[in-house]
Formats: C-alpha cells, sequence, structure tokens
C-alpha cells in the first residue's frame, strides 16, 4: 500500500516538475532575456579596475524590478562606482552587466537609448547653473525624446508639483536650497520616466534640516513601485523604504539581507563594526 | 601737435579705420569660431582629435603672425592663388588668434565641474549634444574676461595688415607720413583710432562679465 503511493505521488511530482517547474523557469528566463518581467539590473561577476586599483571584485547582484535597494558601506568600499556601472558612467573591467534586458557592456549597445530609461541624482545635484529650473528639466525630454516643448513644459510641470516646488519653475538653480535643488534633480531625471532611478549619496551634500524634504520625495517614488537603487548612510530611510540593505566593503558585497534583519543583527563582523560606528558618532 | 595732418588726411584716416574695423570683426567672428572648435578638438576623447587640436595650437601659437601673414600673402601667391592684403591679412590673424582662444576656452571647459558632463550624458544626450548646450555655454562665461583680452589683442594685431597692403589704419599711416614726411604725429593719430576700437571694448567686456555674474 505504501509503496503504491510513494510511486504515485513520485510520478505526479516528476510530472509536475517537468511540465510545470521547467515552463516557470523558462518563462522566468525569457522574461528576463525581454527586460519586460522581473530582473532590472543583473551584475554577473562583474569585476572592475582603475588602473591596478580592483575597486569592484566579483559582484553578483540582481536587483528587480519595482525593488528599492539600499547599497551602504565605508567610504572608499566601491558603492558609487557600482551605481555608475549601471547606466555605464563606469565601464566594467570583466563579468557581465544586463540593465532592462540590455547588456550593457556590449559595444553595440546604444548607450544614449539605455541611459533614456535610467534616471540619476548625484550628491552634488549638478543641476546645469545656466539654465532655469524648467529649462533644466526640459531639456533632456525634447532633446533626447523629440517632445514638443508644450509637452515637456506639461510633463515638467507635473514632476514638479510631485517634487512640491512648482512655484520656483524661473528660477536658477543658484536661488535654490540645497534641498530644493536636490528636488529638482529628482524631477529632471523623473521627466525622463525612466523605468529605474538610481541615488548616489542624494542627501549627503544637505544641511540636516533639508535631508528630510529630499527623503519624503524618494519614499514616495519607492511606494509607487519605482525601481531604485540607492547609496546612503540614511538609516531611518533605509529601514522604512528599502526592501534590501547590500553591505560593501573593499569592493566586496559582503552581506545582503532584508533591513529588518540587517540593522538588528548583522552576520558579517565587518558589517557589525561599520553599524556601531554610524550608530554611536 | 599738428591737427592739420589729421584734417588733410581725414579721408585716408577713415578709409583706413573702416578696413581695421572690417578685418578685426571678421577675425573676431571666425576666430572665435575655429577657438571652439580647436578647443573641443583638444579635449575630445578621440584621440587622432586630440593630436590635431593640440599640433594646431602649438604651432599657430609660437610663431610670429607676421610669418603667417607672409605665408597666406606671398607663400599662397607663389603657388598660384593671390589673396589682397586685407584678405590675407584677415584670414593670417583669425587663424593666429584662435590658437589662443582655443587656449582660454579649452581652461573654461576643464574648469566646469565633470558632473555637469555626468548628469548630461546620464539623462540620455550625446557627447556632442551635453558639450554645445551644457559644457560650453558655461565654459564661453567663465572665460569671458580672457576672451575679451584676446579680442583686444587681436584688434591691435591687426596692424599686421600694413605690412601686406591691407588697406588698415597702419598702411594708411605709413602712406601719410611718406607723402608728409611727419611721423610722430601721424602715428599719434593712428593711435587715437585704435583707442576709440578698444576701449569700447574693454568696456563692454568688463560690462558683460558683472551682467553675467549677476544672471547666475
Amino acid at each position: 500500500m505504501g509503496v503504491i503511493f510513494l510511486s504515485v505521488m513520485y510520478r505526479a511530482w516528476s510530472r509536475f516538475f517537468k511540465c510545470y517547474y521547467l515552463k516557470i523557469l523558462n518563462t522566468l528566463n525569457s522574461r528576463r532575456k525581454m527586460g519586460e518581467g522581473k530582473f532590472m539590473i543583473v551584475f554577473d561577476n562583474v569585476n572592475k579596475y582603475f588602473g591596478h586599483f580592483h575597486v569592484l571584485k566579483d559582484i553578483n547582484l540582481t536587483i528587480n524590478q519595482g525593488e528599492v535597494v539600499v547599497i551602504i558601506g565605508p567610504s572608499g568600499s566601491g558603492k558609487s562606482t557600482l551605481l555608475r556601472c549601471i547606466n555605464r558612467l563606469e565601464a566594467i573591467s570583466s563579468g557581465s552587466l544586463t540593465v532592462n534586458g540590455v547588456p550593457i557592456h556590449d559595444k553595440t549597445t546604444d548607450i544614449n537609448k539605455l541611459r533614456r530609461g535610467i534616471g540619476m541624482v548625484f550628491q552634488h545635484f549638478y543641476l546645469y547653473p545656466h539654465k532655469t529650473v524648467l529649462e533644466n528639466i526640459t531639456l533632456a525630454p525634447i532633446k533626447v525624446l523629440g517632445k514638443s516643448e508644450n509637452e515637456a513644459i506639461k510633463t515638467a510641470e507635473f514632476y514638479l508639483e510631485k517634487v512640491g516646488i512648482q512655484d520656483k519653475a524661473n528660477a536658477y538653480p543658484a536661488q535654490l536650497s540645497g534641498g530644493q535643488q536636490q528636488r529638482v534633480a529628482i524631477a529632471r531625471g523623473l521627466a525622463m520616466e525612466p523605468e529605474i532611478m538610481l541615488f548616489d549619496e542624494p542627501t549627503s551634500a544637505l544641511d540636516p534640516e533639508m535631508i528630510g524634504e529630499v527623503l519624503d520625495v524618494m519614499k514616495k517614488l519607492a511606494n509607487e513601485g519605482m525601481t531604485m537603487a540607492v547609496v546612503t548612510h540614511e538609516m531611518g530611510f533605509a529601514k522604512e523604504v528599502a526592501d534590501r540593505i547590500v553591505f560593501m566593503d573593499e569592493g566586496r558585497i559582503l552581506e545582503e539581507a532584508i533591513p529588518a534583519e540587517f540593522y538588528v543583527n548583522p552576520r558579517e563582523e565587518r558589517a557589525r563594526i561599520f553599524l556601531s560606528r554610524i550608530l554611536n558618532h | 601737435m599738428d591737427f592739420s595732418i589729421l584734417t588733410d588726411n581725414f579721408g585716408l584716416y577713415l578709409e583706413g579705420f573702416k578696413n581695421t574695423i572690417i578685418a578685426s570683426v571678421i577675425a573676431l567672428v571666425s576666430s572665435f569660431f575655429l577657438g571652439v572648435i580647436v578647443a573641443v578638438m583638444r579635449i575630445s576623447p578621440v584621440k587622432v582629435l586630440n593630436w590635431l587640436g593640440t599640433g594646431y595650437v602649438e604651432f599657430f601659437r609660437n610663431i610670429p603672425v607676421l610669418i603667417i601673414t607672409f605665408f597666406f600673402y606671398f607663400g599662397l601667391a607663389s603657388i598660384g592663388i593671390e589673396l589682397d592684403g586685407l584678405k590675407a591679412g584677415t584670414t593670417a590673424l583669425s587663424i593666429y588668434t584662435s590658437a589662443f582662444i582655443a587656449e582660454a576656452i579649452r581652461a573654461g571647459i576643464m574648469s566646469v565641474p565633470k558632473g555637469q558632463m555626468e548628469a548630461a550624458r546620464s539623462s540620455g544626450l550625446s557627447y556632442n549634444q551635453s558639450m554645445r548646450l551644457i559644457i560650453l555655454p558655461q565654459a564661453i562665461k567663465i572665460v569671458i574676461p580672457s576672451l575679451g583680452n584676446q579680442f583686444i589683442n587681436l584688434v591691435k594685431n591687426s596692424s599686421i595688415l600694413g605690412v601686406v597692403a591691407g588697406l588698415d589704419l597702419m598702411y594708411q599711416a605709413d602712406l601719410i607720413s611718406a607723402r608728409a614726411f611727419v611721423t610722430f604725429d601721424v602715428y599719434l593719430f593712428v593711435a587715437m583710432f585704435y583707442l576709440v576700437l578698444t576701449i569700447p571694448l574693454s568696456l563692454g567686456v568688463h560690462y558683460l562679465e558683472k551682467r553675467l555674474a549677476r544672471s547666475h
């Protein structure tokens, strides 16, 4: 009796395995190739050198659609470089990096086209000082996406409202506070309607008073399902918004965990030391 | 000082003044555009352009403008291309000045924060678009004072036209002094004509500098 039951179970299982499990795997894989499914950013054994300096060591990291990944680590650990590889501001030395289904290290990849879908926000904002807020935001949609000026202005106004500074549209960047400038920079990125947003220490150059307003915008964005990779030391933000924390040191990813796990009980000794230092400063 | 030199030869002075202005304005515009192109070549990531730009600057900056002028006036004539003094002189002046302008603009481009290019590129703009729309406008604003100096030098250097019968102020002055057997007064009046050009230019640069500083 038992033997018959087991053999039936076995058959059913192997049948299920062949028919469904493999099918599911395949669809996942093909989706990944089409770039419309789960995996937005895939680092596969990526290495990066600056001359002889080994900045990124055997990086394997997958960021899914709609996921918010916060990358932390001591300075010089390679976290900014990792981020900058995603839109090829830095070229990788070996391995493969696929963004939205496109291998970005490939020579035939049209990098300008790929970058349309990846917004980036920098530590020092880098707004164009000779252009007004509105011109800052409409420039790329007009020049890159070929939008008409009216259309671009409408989009810009929509995103300016979203980041809460619609009344500054005609100001020059130098007339704004740091927090306002960074929010304009976020609106500039969003106006291209990207699928991924990269944030490279977006609050590190801000007065403490202004950090909140920028983080609020980022939280809103995360809640709307934007795929985000964020280099930051803002623990409150990471705890509340991040789906995953990636801890880096000396060019390696030492630990990947959900925030609750990482902040309460990091597995790695190095991460423990890092956390105690940033908590007790 | 004998003002009759000025009044008797006013027509010649005016003719020279006119030609000096023509040569200066043409050379100013063309050396500016040439200078921008060479500056962009010098910082281009394409090696060949880089070398060409550097070679251009180092060659033309380090030879006397007189030799470049002679090349266009006598040198080209010897292979059958005949330019009159005004054209040969203006061309030489443009090329000579463009080497200095290229260096000034290159310095300006280098002083624009690297992040400006990165921000522009990461929004999907091409290298050329980023250069034209983002980097150059900022760079030129930064180097306006030194561009102004180059333009003042250019106006003064236009006296090189006098050597190749360019019909400019200097040429007319030579003519007048040979005719009237007076040198000091003739050239003093020429100097005044040059000042009429260069002082407003200098003031204009100051004004622009101030206005641009305020606008951002």
